[in-house]
């Protein structure tokens, strides 16, 4: 294992490159070990895909009766998240923003967010009055950001401070 | 199976993990699971704003420990 001691700052803007691609793939391939164990002692049955998104690596912790590792409202998946990128810099030295799913709770969530900010950007470009939406976390919010993004006529903004930060939709 | 769950969860994440050990003891108040990790470590495993111990409890929670509390023992080795 080579870890480039000379590079003490984590990686900021990680641009697609075949460098960084590398990366993000052994990000993946040390996160799989980190919840592979975690599975094994917990005596869940789960697979674990792994793929990078954009400038990001995936893992996916795939099957049924994974429940507990989502928690309500996801929190305990928010969790495990946060833990395994902790795991993953430990090892490469470099910051993680990898996404973790669990059971496709995420994959749900981000169906889910898209049609609400699609329905809600639509409302907003036909009555041409503003909407504001619950508050949201980051992830979320890019969701819904994308979501409205497609839209004609609107335009988003986040407003409020974590962890009560939410979306309002304008019409333009 | 939630001291060796933490245990493993904590490794992962320190620089000394041969130095991790997890200990359940059954309290009065409840039963606990003692986490002790190398002094440099302590930091790393409470995190910026507790961040990390929340976290771990969070997930020992999800994994059946709701009423097992998690304690970050200081052993301040050494003095």
């Amino acid at each position: 294992m080579t870890v480039d001691s000379t590079s003490g700052t984590p990686a900021e803007d990680v641009a697609a490159d075949s460098e960084d691609m590398s990366l993000l793939e052994r990000e993946g391939d040390i996160a799989a070990d980190y919840l592979e164990v975690l599975l094994d002692i917990a005596d869940l049955d789960g697979d674990i895909d792994i793929d990078v998104e954009g400038d990001r690596a995936a893992v996916s912790v795939v099957g049924s009766g994974l429940d507990r590792l989502i928690g309500a409202d996801g929190a305990t998946l928010d969790a495990l998240q946060e833990l395994t990128r902790l795991a993953v810099h430990r090892v490469t030295g470099v910051r993680s923003r990898l996404m973790l799913d669990v059971g496709g709770h995420r994959a749900r969530r981000r169906d889910e967010l898209t049609e609400l900010g699609t329905a809600a950007a639509n409302r907003v470009a036909q009555s041409g009055s503003e909407e504001r939406l619950d508050p949201m976390t980051p992830f979320e919010r890019k969701i819904v950001h994308d979501a409205v993004a497609a839209v004609a006529g609107v335009e988003t903004e986040s407003e409020g401070e974590e962890p009560a930060r939410y979306i309002v939709i304008r019409p333009v | 199976m939630l001291e060796e769950a933490l245990e493993h969860l904590v490794r992962g994440i320190v620089e000394h993990p041969d130095e991790v050990t997890v200990d359940l003891r059954d309290r009065r108040q409840g039963r606990v699971l003692e986490v002790r990790v190398h002094p440099e470590d302590l930091g790393k495993v409470i995190g910026r704003a507790g961040r990390t111990a929340k976290a771990l409890r969070a997930v020992m929670g999800g994994l059946g420990g709701r009423n097992v509390r998690v304690d970050l023992v200081d052993v301040d080795r050494g003095r």
